[in-house]
Parts: C-alpha cells; structure tokens; sequence
C-alpha cells in the first residue's frame, strides 16, 4: 500500500491528519489506551506484580498460582495478595508485596460480610469506580472490558474487510454475471434478520468470542463489497489498468498492484465507523444478554446491571462514560482521516 | 397447578411455561400403560348440551352402578374461618401481568400463560383444603365420602351451586369434565393423561350426587388433592375439530367470585365480582373476595411496573426479590405510611432449588467428586452477601410436607479441607497453573453449570470465585429458560441449575430418582441417578396408602438423595413479601398458613388450599390516602413482619 511505503500523497495525508488537532490527539490517546489495556494484566490485577518472600522472588502476573501456603499463610487457595501485603508488613521481616495500581481482578468478587455490594467508590478499599452488584471492581471490569471490546472490533474488522474487499473487487473486476450473482446474493443475505439470529444461536449454545465473531463476520461483510465494486469499476476503466493490461500483466497483478491500492483509500475512511459499530453492536448484545457468556467483563453487561441499579449510580456512569469517550474520539479520527484523504482542501478545520 | 403470585415465579428458577411443561411432563412420564380412546367423539361432532358417547372404562376399573349404602357422609365446618368480619367489598384491586394470554381458555394450546391462574382459580373444585388446618373443606360438594376400594370418593353436590350464566351446577357436569378432558379436540396432552390414567371412571348417582375412582390406593387425606376435580359447563362446550380455535377467546361459565368483564386485547382484562354469587354464605367463603372488580393490566417489564406502583397506579406489588424489598422499596412513599411493607413467614412445600449432578457424566460419576464439589460451594457467602441474608439454606431436596420433612439431614457446608480430602479421593490431587485440580489423565476439573435464569448470575459468579478455591473451575450456561430446561431433560448437561415447583400433601420421588426415568430423555429423572435399592423403596412408598409408613419412607428415602450426592439443595425463602397502598386492607392475622400471596385474589391455589381473597379495599380510606398524599401529611409508616407460621428452623 501507498500510504505505508510513504509516497508524496501519503506523507501529505498524514500531515493533513496531524494538523487536525482533536482528530491526531484522540488517536494519539486511543493508542495509549489500546496499548495499556494490552498490558493490563501489570495496571489491574489481583495478583502481585512482585513479592519478596524470604529472599525469593515472584512473579505471579504472568506466572502460575501460588497457593497460599507457599508465603506461610494457611490455605491452598490462590494467594490473596492485598492480605498478603498486609500480613507481611506486619511481620516486619523485610519481606514485601508490590501491587498493580488497582489490585482487583475482573472476575474477584470482594464481598464484606457488613455491607451488601455494589459498594460505593472509595479510596480507602481500592475500589476507585465502586463495585458492581457481586462486589466485582467497576474499573477492572471497565478496563478487561475496554480490551476484549476493542479486540473484537479489530478482528472483526479485519475478517469482515478482507472478505468483503476481496469478494467487492472480484465483483467490480469480473463484472457480468459474477457480479450479477453476488449482488443478488448479498441483497438476499442483507435481508436475513441478523439480531434475531443471533438471539436463536444464543438461546441454544452459549456463544464464545469465537463464536459470536464468526456470525458477526457473516452478517458483516457485505458492506464493504459494494463501496469495493463499485471503486474498482471505475479504477478497472482507467489507462493505467488498460497499459497494464497491454503488457501482459495476470488479473492478480492488476488487481493487486493496481486497483486496490488505488480503491483502498475509499475503505480506510470507513475503518474508524467499523470499529465503533463494532464496540457497540458487541456491547449491545451483552446487554440485551445474547453476548459473551458470564463472567466475561463486558460493558454491555455493566450498562444492563447500572440500569438495573440506578440507586448505585456510579455503576452506569462509569460505563456510559467510558463509551461516550471512546466512541467519541474513535468518530473524531474518523472524521480526520476522511479529511486527510480528501482530494478537496477545504476545510473547516484550519 | 401453580402459583399466582408473579413474584414467586420470578424467584423460582423456572418460569411459568417451564413450570407447566415440568408439571406436565412429570405426569406424563408415569404413563406406562396403553391410552385408550378417549371418546369417539371424531366421528360424530356433538353440539353445546349433546351427550359425548359414554365413558370408556377399563377393565378392572369401574364405580358400582348404584350408591353404596355403607358410605359415612363427612363434611366439615367446625374448622376456625380465616377471613376477616371487618372486611368490607367494593373497590377496584389493580394488578399486573408481564404478557397479554393468547387465550381465554383453560385448556389446549398456550392456556398456560401468567393470566391462567385468574381463569383457572376461579373454577372451584369439589373441595378444597383448609389453608391453616390442610383438612377437607366443602366447596362444590357439601359432603364426601370414600369408598371400599381405597380409590373411590363420593361426593354430594351443593344444591345452590351456579354456573355464572345462572345455569345449576349439575352431576352431569362433571361426567361431562372428564369426557371434555378425555377428547383429542382440547389438544391438550397433559389433561388427556391425568383424565384416562389418573381418573379412571366418575359416574352420576343423581343430579347431585357422583362417585370418582382414582387409579390406585391413596392416603385418604390426599384423595380429594389427587383425584379430585372441578366440573365443565357442559351447556356451553361444542367439541369439534375447530374447538382451539373457536374457544379461543370465548368467556367460559365458571363457579368462582369473580367473571371476566372486559377484555381489551394487549392492554388488560377486568374481572367482575358476582354480585349474587352462589357460594356468598358458605362457611370459608364469607368476607372473602372483597373487591368489585380485578383488574390486570398488562405491563411488560417489572422495573416499569414497579414505578406505576409507586404512583398508585397499581395496589400492590410482590417484593419477594431482595433487591426490590431493601434498595427499591425505600424512601417518600413508605416513609409516609402510603404504601405499607409486609413480610410473611408461611409454610408451604419449597420450591426444589438445587444443582443437579449428571450421574452419566464421566467426572461427575464419582460419588467423591459430587460430595467434594457439595463442599466446594460457598453457600453462606452468597446467602450473606448478595441474597443480602434473605434466603436461608435449603436441607434437603424435598421439605415442607409437615411429617414427612426429614429434619435430620445438615447439608454439606462450605469446608475447603473436606472438599479436598474427596477430590483426592477422586484423583484430583494436582492443581495446574491456574489452580485448577488435575487428575492423572491430565482432565481438568471443570465443570459447566446450566441455567436459565440471568438474575441468577450474581449468585453464580460468588459460587465460581469461592470454588476456584478448592480447585474446581465452574462454567457458566446461561441459556433461555426453556432451552435451559430442555437440555437438563434431554440429559446434556453436568450440573442443572434447576428449581422444581413443589406442591401437594407429600413428596415425590419417582419422577426424579426412579431408574426407570434415568438415562432416557424427557423424565424429571435428570441427575440419572439409578440405584436398585432406592427404587424398591420408591415403589413402596408409592403403593402404600398408611400415612405412618409413607412418612417413614419418604425420611429414608431423602436420606438417600442425600447419601447418593446427586443433588445440592440451594436456598429457599420460607416466605411472600409485598408491598401494598394503604387504603388496601389485610386481616390482623395478614394470612394463612398456606398463603402463597398475600394479595392474591383467587379462591384457590397451588395445591387446592383456599387462601386467596382475604383483603379488600378501603375506600374511605383511599380518598383520605390522596387527600394526605396531595397535602404532603404523613402517616405511621407500616412495616410487619408475621411469623405466626414460620417453619420451624426458619430465620431470615
């Protein structure tokens, strides 16, 4: 692609997408976001991030479990670290306990025996955003949410691109009665009632990530086919084809060096949207219960539970937040690369 | 059939249409024998009061043709009354349901929805039982009697007894029941069975006067429950091939208080008092039924409803749900006296809420795996933190049979060192990286916990957290509740998260522990569970007919549920809860001992107690309600928690 081995056009497309300011910071910071959340094991997390224990070390972030009996406390269990780190401090034998910033996991309910969850945001137990109403930490769920979300979108955006160009461009190369066969097809596809499905195949096997990403994919496709057909179309009737052609190039090498690196500026405009409709059509099958199966972090699940528990609202606020801002700076990237890839200069923008 | 109040479905674990194919199918499955032709009613249609053909009855079956002349005519009235005097009628009781019935019939396709109560409560039986005392009281019938054979029962009809079109109440009526129940027409399976296999000949002595004859020997106390039956308005039905479809919405005649009035499709239906209701003056019904008219709205989420009763437009509203008792049910309107909180211990059969454990399963086979995995659950910990200690933990698989409730069974508690202690017992001595126990297959003990109810979710997750620590990963299903149902009954599951309605005068055992129903699908039978030893017992206590020898056997027999591991009791809620506006009125006492629902207006309910009907509503007091309400005064808040019929053991 052209824009990766930094062509004139490239290099002015990206500096026309710096000099949009909220678009490049929303990316700059959706990035970030990405990347931490890629490492959130070290930023959230139950376990500790080191232990020093009689003069050993651990690392139980990435490593296996350790019982609690391996730091002298009395259960097989998995360690509890945040007690761990109280009880060694008590000791007072030099032995110490470093935590991640949030010491919780997605999945821990930390329940008390005086009070009945969800339990308010409070620095002092380290429950930053509260807890949900199984005493599970907003934050935590907030953040393995944020992740497994945007992972989804970018798988699905990836599958469902890569058919849907792939399966576009033949049509608009081909055309006659490939194409004629496919747009059929896909109309009729289009027609098939995609949530309803969803909702039977969810009502019969739980649905896993794997699952619920392959009837997404097959639902999901289609859009892109015709932005390609029709992108291709033009590009196939242009001179440069025809002199490729003329020498003697394969229908592959046309459409590969040719085509579609000249149709693909159409579909990156479109990849920021893809990626919101992704969060959100995942987020709301979870809430409406058709999504990844409990315990799954997910923010659909906590947007149902927030609404359910209005009298808890740091529940609802904490999610619609973290939507709003999300979605947000994935429509103001979106908007800035469109801009970018305008031919046209004008702008409001500057 | 089962219970109206909708809050206490929402608590159990299967909802009305699973409960109703439950109960069907746990009918059903005791069907060995061929079914004979019901009527021939095929050939030749008959027409509205045209005599259906006459009963098939089988060999070995039969009443005698005339009246015994040795019969002891009982009747009772001598029983306390459990209605208030204070009562006074009038008034407009407004409630909801969560889907508008695809019809009015009581029978036949879809007549098992969440109105079906209404319909179905109000066609009285030949008698009820005393809700405090559980003894026969005359409803119907003025007087019963039972015959020789240990299955028959004769019954003397009251007189006065009227359809609600004014047409008497006759003996053909009920020779007409069991022909209607018998045709193919109704479509409807269930009470084909129950109607040729467990009520096998009725028979017209005189207009008033018929004799029943069940298919075996019962206790005599839960004869009139187990063969007993209502009449069919044999004026009114035509049986054709048409009849699902032509009855669909026609308002059948029935006996009870109240008659549909209005019906406004998708919206609501209103049910009218009769004024000059037949049964008025009979001993338990007076003071009863208090409200003019009951009127259903339909509100299809219970968050919404809940608002509608916040604004007084609805009169009461279950609050059974912990979370809607303590987080809902607080501030202005409760703090003002306006709407009155009550909690109300009763003692009724509990629902069956337990996991059920596949015997077929390859790792759930082991006996030490399901007794370390009983103790692997951290029961209290749910109870206290999310159930917010309003449940108690249920003992044993079956309880709330009086006697035959086996009081010395301590479920297997929360004990990491026990659970342990079996899990190595089962081969599950390593743990891997993630804590989880291997055996030396290298299998993981992990294991898939089918449900069907998403609110139950919370209680799941505390559950898989606590378990984790013994080793044992749970997996959450969560399917729809039918499809969750369907998958326990075909068998495809490792534990079923799983609550069985529970109902009548003894425990059942058959249907769930029988070998007969293991490891074939469509049984209630779903740990599979099959032991040699067991059956003979279970036949035993089926046959026998000597209350002191059932009460043995069912003990003996809960032992074994217990020994055998298969099923972890969960939790139970020894009460109803509900909060109510002030103007509508409760006898001092709230209840009964078999109240269901306090503010359930049907003459009867699950299991043939007539509890329903004891409050009314105060109209005076309304206007005065609104008149404060609009003024902003006050008054004493109302929150009562009774416990006259707490169950012994009972705390919450």
């Amino acid at each position: 692609m052209r824009l990766l081995t930094l062509n004139p056009l490239a290099v002015k497309q990206w500096r026309r997408f710096r000099s949009i300011k909220r678009g490049y910071w929303s990316a700059v910071l959706l990035g970030v976001c990405v990347v931490l959340s890629l490492g959130a094991e070290l930023l959230v997390n139950s376990r500790a991030l080191v232990v020093s224990y009689q003069g050993e070390w651990f690392f139980p972030t990435y490593g296996g479990f350790v019982p609690g009996r391996a730091f002298g406390l009395d259960y097989d269990h998995e360690t509890n670290y945040r007690e761990l780190k109280a009880v060694l401090a008590e000791r007072g034998e030099g032995d110490w306990v470093l935590l991640p910033p949030v010491a919780y996991d997605a999945l821990e309910n930390d329940l008390r025996e005086d009070a009945y969850p969800p339990y308010p945001p409070s620095f002092a137990s380290g429950h930053y955003l509260g807890t949900d109403s199984t005493g599970r930490d907003v934050l935590a769920r907030l953040v393995y949410g944020f992740r497994t979300a945007m992972g989804f979108a970018f798988i699905l955006l990836l599958c469902s691109y890569v058919i849907g160009i792939a399966i576009g461009c033949a049509m608009g190369f081909w055309g006659g009665a490939f194409d004629l066969l496919f747009q059929r097809l896909i109309e009729i596809w289009n027609l098939v009632p995609f949530l309803f499905v969803i909702m039977i195949v969810a009502s019969i096997v739980v649905p896993d990530f794997w699952t619920l990403m392959l009837l997404m994919v097959a639902f999901g496709w289609t859009q892109m086919t015709w932005y390609m057909r029709t992108s291709t179309y033009k590009e196939k009737a242009r001179e440069y084809v025809l002199a490729a052609r003329a020498l003697g190039a394969s229908s592959a090498r046309m459409i590969g060096a040719h085509i579609l690196p000249n149709a693909i500026s159409v579909i990156v405009t479109f990849i920021p949207f893809s990626i919101a409709s992704g969060v959100t059509a995942l987020t709301a099958l979870d809430y409406l219960g058709f999504g990844l199966p409990p315990p799954t972090p997910s923010w659909g699940e906590m947007l149902a539970q927030g609404t359910n528990h209005l009298e808890s609202p740091w529940i609802v606020t904490s999610v619609v937040a973290a939507m709003v801002a999300v979605l947000l700076m994935v429509a103001y990237v979106g908007e800035a690369i469109r801009e970018a890839f305008d031919p046209k200069k004008f702008t409001y923008y500057e | 059939m089962k219970r109206n109040d909708q809050n206490w479905h929402r608590f159990l674990g299967a909802g009305a249409a699973a409960l109703a194919v439950l109960l069907i199918a746990g009918c059903g499955a005791e069907v060995g024998e061929e079914v004979p032709a019901a009527t021939a009613a095929e050939e030749t249609p008959p027409t509205a009061g045209v005599e259906l053909p006459p009963l098939v009855v089988r060999e070995g079956d039969g009443l005698p043709d005339s009246l015994p002349a040795d019969l002891v005519w009982e009747t009772n009235d001598e029983d306390p009354t459990f209605a208030s005097p204070e009562a006074k009628r009038g008034g407009t009781f407004r409630t909801y349901m969560l889907a508008f019935p695809l019809t009015l019939r009581t029978v036949g396709p879809d007549s098992n929805g969440a109105f079906a109560g209404f319909l179905r409560y109000n066609r009285l039986s030949l008698v009820a039982y005393h809700p405090n005392t559980r003894r026969p009281i005359p409803v119907l019938a003025t007087h019963w009697a039972f015959g020789a054979d240990g299955r028959s029962m004769y019954y003397k009809l009251n007189p006065k007894a009227r359809w609600s079109d004014g047409v008497p109440v006759t003996a053909d009526d009920f020779v007409f029941s069991v022909q209607f129940h018998r045709a193919k027409e109704i479509v409807d399976p269930w009470y084909n069975t129950h109607y040729t296999e467990r009520i096998r000949d009725v028979k017209r002595y005189d207009d008033h006067t018929i004799g029943v004859q069940g298919a075996e020997p019962k206790p005599l106390a839960e004869m009139h429950y187990q063969y007993g039956f209502g009449p069919q308005p044999r004026h009114f039905h035509a049986l054709s091939d048409d009849w699902v479809h032509d009855y669909n919405w026609k308002i059948e005649p029935n006996t009870g208080p109240y008659q549909i009035g209005k019906v406004e499709k998708g919206k609501y239906i209103e049910l009218h008092r009769k004024a000059d209701w037949w049964a008025n003056d009979l001993t338990y019904f007076r003071h009863r039924f208090n409200p003019d008219k009951v009127r259903v709205r339909v509100i299809r989420d219970m968050n919404i409803a809940f608002q509608h009763f916040l604004k007084g437009e609805l009169d009461s509203f279950g609050l059974v749900i912990p979370m809607y008792w303590h987080e809902k049910s607080v501030g202005e309107p409760f703090d003002a006296g306006y709407i009155g909180k009550y909690w109300y211990y009763n003692d009724l059969p509990v629902p069956s809420a337990g996991m059920f454990l596949n015997e077929s399963d390859p790792i759930l086979a082991d006996p030490q795996v399901r007794y370390g995995l009983a103790h692997a659950m951290n029961f209290d910990r749910v109870i206290n933190t999310v159930l917010r200690r309003d449940y108690t933990r249920l003992p044993t698989f079956q309880l709330g049979f009086g006697d035959y409730d086996n009081r010395e069974i301590t479920p297997r508690p929360f004990d990491l060192d026990k659970a342990d202690e079996y899990f190595q017992a089962a081969g599950f001595v390593e743990r891997g990286a993630d804590g989880i126990r291997v055996n030396a297959n290298g299998q993981r003990l992990s294991l898939r916990i089918t449900y069907g109810d998403s609110h139950h979710t919370p209680r799941l997750v505390v559950l898989q957290e606590e378990a984790k620590k013994a080793g044992v990963d749970l997996q959450l299903q969560l399917l729809d509740r039918s499809n969750s149902f369907k998958q326990m009954r075909e068998k495809k599951h490792q534990i079923g998260w799983m609550t069985w309605n529970s109902q009548g005068l003894s425990p059942r055992y058959w249907e769930h522990f029988h070998s007969v129903n293991a490891n074939k699908t469509q049984t209630n039978n779903i740990t599979n569970h099959a032991d040699p030893a067991m059956d003979e017992l279970i036949m035993a206590y089926r046959a026998s007919a000597d209350k002191a020898e059932r009460v043995a056997l069912a003990r003996r027999l809960e032992q074994m549920v217990h020994d055998a591991g298969a099923v972890i009791p969960t939790f139970q809620v020894p009460y109803t809860r509900a909060g109510a506006w002030r103007w509508v009125k409760l006898p001092a006492w709230l209840g009964t001992r078999t109240s269901g629902s306090l503010f359930n207006s049907q003459a009867l309910s699950a299991g043939s107690f007539s509890s329903g009907g004891l409050f009314w509503i105060d109209e005076e007091e309304k206007a005065r309600v609104l008149q404060a309400k609009d003024d902003g005064e006050t008054f004493e808040p109302i929150t009562v928690v009774n416990r006259d019929f707490a169950q012994s053991g009972a705390s919450g």
